[in-house]
């Protein structure tokens, strides 16, 4: 793999994301402003395509397909949900809905503290690495891999769902938490609240991106890459790829969990629904559609199929369904490795026997 | 430190292997020395890549055990502990990583762990040196992938050669291969050969395993049938009936 | 009518002497005392209350007109006996016949303490005489406020000759009750006795109630009755808890043992999983309802039938999809099956949309065929539902069907051998592109009887695969890659696990410990329970 230094589509990219942030805060105002929903759309996308990045590095350099990264996309969903209340609670003494519909007097004891972002941070980060590491550990170690892997983690994220859909968890329950005012002590909602928002999750994004590329470019990238293309070859050359999948699997989970932190105080809303097994897979399609194990395809899939999304869903909300499948069956069928395929202008290339075997699961004797 | 020629690498002690109700190794006890090329022959199913299964760690036994070096039980080991403790071996179906480039492939096998035996400059001269004795050099930028499948298996070779293992297993190094590249795999098994190093080959071509062999051990059903150098083994009535004689 | 009434009253006088078990009643005295004092009032309705327990259908028939009419004040006494207010004229109140006052009369006033006893006659004779249900269970509801002063046997009679199934066991409920509160010590101990035979909640409440009675507190040996006749009853409701819940969990495992078998086979076959799965499920129970919609139009004498009419129509129905979706998209996917879990996810969700335009979100209505209704009491609160026993002899039938066709056939000696190494099988000339497909067709209409198997149990609706499909993937996880034995073992095991946890903490628990139990599992046998062990790689 070339340097990172003479990566053309993610130095590319990366600036491109970059000079967006910073050109919506400066064209405030001015005749070249974007519409408010526009901006605030495009930090979502941007939050999007930072979940797809983080599936991508496990997918696409790793072989191990998450259906169940929704799951991390909500732990810091919902840790920042939980701040945000917390902090407007604090600064305006708004009671949140949910608290209200229990009819509880006040918030419940593992609230405390959740108005300091930095514990936020810590908790939403301590949270995501035991699950993952826990989870990741007992997998990895019993050799759960392919399929096998794959099912396993969209049961736990559905599993997740549906403890979080009770009311008595004091996470909202089906209503989810929102009513979010203020963010840093700053009232939410302003126009120059959303740009700062979206500006950010760009430059995130971006750092994602790079940080993504400087990893995959490094030794133990490469060693990510043998693992994916055959474990066992290189368990046999003395590596203990047990650590290796389990620091790639919490890294990802981490980043996940960076992109729920970026996208639930742009869409102001949090419920259990972020774990529906739908969205995690979504994410697998959107990876699959821009081209796994490819950086810069993850993050032009997640960006072309939200648009295409937030677009329908508002034009012709009952077709997107049939349109996402679609997508899917041309992108499995005509360009098995996304739209890279079409970048490079080679519409099919067969896989070789080894890319082949790599997806079969491990777990199959 | 070197250990001397001619003392045990490895000593295969009562194994069995079963697979279900079927003994893919049964009983079967070998000693492999050091400064010796060993054949491992035998028709389809003798059990000899579950020999090395056992051996790299990849099948666990049912009984018995595996002595690396007078002591150290490899039955009890992972995977990559047996790589470390310095056996490796080259698999029956050309195992590389399609991904990474012939260069990245000798410098993961140079190094043993994840922060590098190595360091920068010695890696280098490492990875040139291999790359030069299996005859990749040329192609060392090149990805794995686009390889045809004789540089595949050398580049395996090359892969398991670059940390100087104690014990080298080639399981079917010659496969598919054609006659010329058969002569320089040949040639390549030979120069490794060397007092503080065990080899074992397990191959279907006699000629190969006649050029390169000083001993040879013809497996059946689980079980040595016969063991010792190609003449003898050629002579050997049973290992006619089940074997060489068709 | 006279001519019978003339003739019982010669037979009565005739037996008048002899030790008759019922005493022979006497008509023109009861309507004497119907017209006497208060005291002799009083004694009147004991007689009728006695009749309506112990006396003849024809003693009754007359009996309970007048305390009906006593209660109405319809009951006029004159100088020759008592008239009887009926339709616009008056009737004889001993001989029925319409005859005019004689003389002075005056209509007799129910004191007090006699209006409840007449009311009870009044009950007592109308629930064994009158002719409608509604008439007998209004008489019921009457009868139930005084369980304790009722006459023996009256309520044992009642319910002997009740033709309503619903009425006749309020009655025997009531008659338990009434024992239960009986004025004889050793006949309520008797009662308690009998009420414990049959444990239930509703048993048990009505035991239990016992413990306010003053004779708890007073009488020892009916102290023992109740602790004992409790401590029974509270045994039979938790067996019979235990069978419901293990019933329960029998029928969950059988249908999600039809959608795993499938995903099994298939799995070991070509190592992909069908997360479409859930929706074949899905279109088997449209299909069934499609059927039963088309009887309904076509031969609605059949109607009943659907459930059993349908089975070929599911089947094929799935399993055409199934092929269709194996020859059209997961065989260009050969070997990359992570990509064909998203091949199939696109599909679920294609097919999910699909029937949500064409059929609407609602759930769909079934008949329940006379097969699939009601059940037999077992113990305790459990009753042995016909719905789910279709559903478990489905499961055991397809089980049968699908082991034999595994072992028996060519098609399943093909899926063996292609399950087992794909490349020898291929080598030794089975078409194994011809063998996945029609396997993938096998696991699919498996899918769809499932999903005929459970339309008379849980809802139809186009989200419907969602609840099982999770479930069936840990069957597969868990019982091993393409094995019968494994899959039945694990389907019964992750059914009755969710079933047996759930009362106690609720469904969502029961989902987290099974996913738990899982990964622990794996942490032991990574394969599965019944995985066949060989070389690896």
């Amino acid at each position: 793999m070339k340097p990172l230094s003479t990566d053309r589509p993610v130095l590319g990219l990366a600036a491109l994301l970059v000079l967006l942030a910073l050109a919506m805060p400066f064209a405030d105002g001015t005749p070249l402003a974007l519409s408010r929903y526009l901006v605030n759309a495009i930090g979502q996308l941007a939050a999007f395509a930072v979940l797809a990045l983080s599936l991508d590095l496990i997918w696409g350099y790793l072989g191990i397909l998450s259906l169940g990264h929704g799951l991390f996309f909500a732990i810091g969903g919902y840790v920042v949900a939980m701040y945000l209340l917390k902090h407007s609670f604090e600064v305006t003494g708004t009671v949140p809905d949910f608290l209200q519909f229990m009819g509880w007097k006040e918030f419940p004891f593992y609230w405390a503290g959740f108005e300091f972002f930095p514990y936020a941070l810590l908790v939403a980060v301590a949270v995501t690495s035991l699950i993952a590491g826990v989870f990741g550990y007992v997998s990895f170690r019993s050799r759960v891999g392919g399929v096998y892997f794959a099912i396993i983690t969209q049961a736990l994220v559905y599993v997740a769902m549906l403890l979080m859909f009770r009311n008595d968890t004091g996470f909202g329950g089906n209503n989810g938490m929102t009513g979010f005012t203020v963010l840093f002590g700053w009232p939410m909602g302003s126009t120059g609240m959303l740009i700062g928002m979206a500006s950010a999750s760009l430059v995130v994004l971006a750092l994602v991106l790079l940080g993504c590329r400087a990893l995959v470019g490094s030794r133990f990238g490469a060693l990510m890459i043998a693992t994916r293309d055959d474990e066992t070859r290189l368990r046999t050359l003395g590596y203990e790829t047990l650590r290796l999948k389990l620091a790639v699997w919490c890294l990802s989970a981490l980043i996940a969990m960076l992109a729920g932190m970026l996208y639930v105080p742009q869409v102001g809303i949090i419920n259990p629904r972020l774990l529906s097994p739908e969205l995690s897979l979504e994410i697998a399609v959107w990876v699959a559609i821009g081209g796994r194990g490819h950086l810069v395809g993850a993050v032009i899939g997640a960006l072309l199929v939200n648009a295409i999304k937030f677009w329908l869903s508002s034009a012709a909300p009952e077709v997107w369904p049939f349109i996402l499948s679609g997508l899917i069956v041309l992108v499995v069928l005509v360009f098995p490795n996304g739209l890279v395929d079409l970048a490079k202008l080679r519409l099919v290339r067969p896989m070789g026997p080894k890319r082949m075997a790599e997806e079969i699961g491990e777990a199959r004797p | 430190m070197k250990p001397a020629a001619g003392l045990t690498a490895l000593l295969v002690d009562g194994l069995t292997v079963r697979f279900g109700s079927f003994r893919a190794i049964d009983d079967l006890s070998l000693a492999i020395d050091y400064g010796e090329v060993r054949a491992v022959i035998g028709p389809n199913g003798a059990g000899k890549t579950t020999l090395l299964d056992v051996i790299s760690g990849i099948t666990r036994p049912k009984e018995g055990r595996v002595l690396f070096d007078g002591a150290l039980d490899v039955t009890r080991q992972s995977e990559s502990a047996i790589a470390r403790a310095g056996i490796r071996r080259k698999f029956q179906k050309p195992s590389v990583f399609e991904g990474l480039s012939v260069r990245q492939h000798i410098a993961i096998g140079a190094d043993t762990g994840f922060r590098g035996g190595l360091d920068g400059p010695a890696l280098e001269d490492r990875v040139g040196e291999v790359l030069d004795t299996v005859g990749l050099a040329e192609q060392a930028e090149r990805m794995a992938g686009a390889l045809s499948h004789g540089q595949k298996q050398w580049l395996e070779i090359g892969m398991v050669l670059a940390s100087d293992p104690k014990v080298l297993m080639l399981d079917e190094p010659v496969a598919g291969l054609t006659d010329e590249e058969t002569e320089r795999t040949a040639r390549l098994v030979r120069a490794l050969r060397r007092p503080d190093r065990a080899i074992v080959v397990v191959e279907h071509d006699m000629d190969f395993v006649e050029r390169i062999a000083d001993r040879v051990t013809v497996l059946h059903e689980g079980r040595t049938l016969c063991e010792g150098s190609m003449e003898k083994v050629r002579a050997d009535a049973a290992v006619i009936d089940v074997y060489l004689g068709r | 009518m006279t001519f019978r009434f003339a003739f019982l009253v010669l037979a009565a006088g005739l037996l008048g002497t002899a030790p008759a078990l019922a005493a022979p009643l006497d008509r023109s005295a009861l309507v004497a005392r119907l017209c006497g004092s208060a005291a002799e009032m009083g004694e009147a309705a004991g007689t009728l209350i006695t009749l309506a327990a112990s006396g003849s259908a024809e003693d009754r028939a007359f009996a309970a007109p007048l305390a009906r009419a006593a209660m109405e004040k319809k009951l006029t006494c004159d100088e020759a006996g008592a008239l009887l207010t009926a339709g616009g004229g008056t009737l004889d109140a001993i001989t029925s016949a319409p005859r005019a006052e004689q003389g002075a009369s005056r209509a007799p006033v129910l004191s007090l303490k006699n209006r409840a006893v007449f009311e009870l006659a009044d009950a007592a004779l109308a629930l064994r005489s009158a002719a409608s249900p509604a008439e007998r269970a209004s008489a019921l509801r009457t009868l139930e406020r005084k369980p304790g002063s009722l006459p023996d046997g009256l309520l044992d009679a009642a319910a002997a000759e009740e033709t309503d199934a619903g009425l006749k066991g309020q009655i025997e409920t009531l008659a338990q009750t009434a024992a239960l509160n009986a004025s004889d010590i050793a006949k309520r101990i008797t009662a308690i006795g009998r009420v414990a035979d049959n444990p239930s909640r509703r048993a048990l409440a009505q035991v239990g109630a016992l413990k306010q009675d003053p004779a708890y507190a007073g009488d020892p040996a009916f102290r023992a009755a109740v602790d004992a006749g409790i401590s029974r009853i509270e045994r039979g409701i938790a067996i019979g808890d235990t069978l419901a819940a293990l019933y329960n969990g029998l029928s969950f495992a059988s249908i999600l043992f039809m959608a795993a078998i499938g995903l099994a086979i298939i799995f070991g076959l070509m190592g992909v999983i069908n997360l479409a799965q859930g929706e074949f499920i899905m279109i088997g129970a449209y299909v069934t309802w499609l059927v039963q919609e088309g009887l309904r139009r076509a031969a609605p004498a059949l109607v009943d039938w659907y459930l059993v009419l349908a089975i070929p129509a599911a089947f094929l129905v799935t399993a055409a999809i199934g092929v269709a979706l194996e020859a059209a998209l997961l065989r260009h996917l050969y070997r990359r099956p992570l990509m064909s879990l998203l091949a199939t996810w696109a599909v679920s969700l294609f097919l999910v949309n699909l029937v949500r335009v064409g059929f609407g979100t609602q759930n769909l209505q079934f008949e329940t065929p006379f097969y699939v209704t009601g059940g037999v009491p077992v113990i305790g609160d459990f009753i042995f539902t016909w719905n789910r026993m279709f559903a478990i002899l489905f499961a055991v039938v397809t089980l049968a069907l699908t082991t034999a066709l595994i072992r028996f056939t060519p098609l399943g000696l093909n899926i063996r051998a292609v399950t087992q190494n794909r490349d020898m099988a291929a080598c030794i000339g089975i078409p194994t592109r011809r063998v996945d497909m029609m396997a993938f067709g096998l696991g699919s209409g498996l899918a769809g009887l499932a999903g005929l198997a459970l339309s008379p149990i849980y809802s139809v609706n186009p989200q419907m695969g969602q609840n099982f499909i999770i479930d069936s993937f840990m069957v597969v996880v868990l019982g091993g890659v393409g094995t019968i034995a494994g899959t039945v073992v694990a389907a019964l095991g992750i059914g009755q696990i969710n079933v047996l946890i759930e009362p106690l903490w609720g469904a969502v628990a029961a989902k987290v410990i099974v996913l738990l139990m899982i990964i622990a599992f794996l942490q032991w046998r990574p394969e599965g329970l019944f995985a066949v062990k060989g070389r690896r790689k």
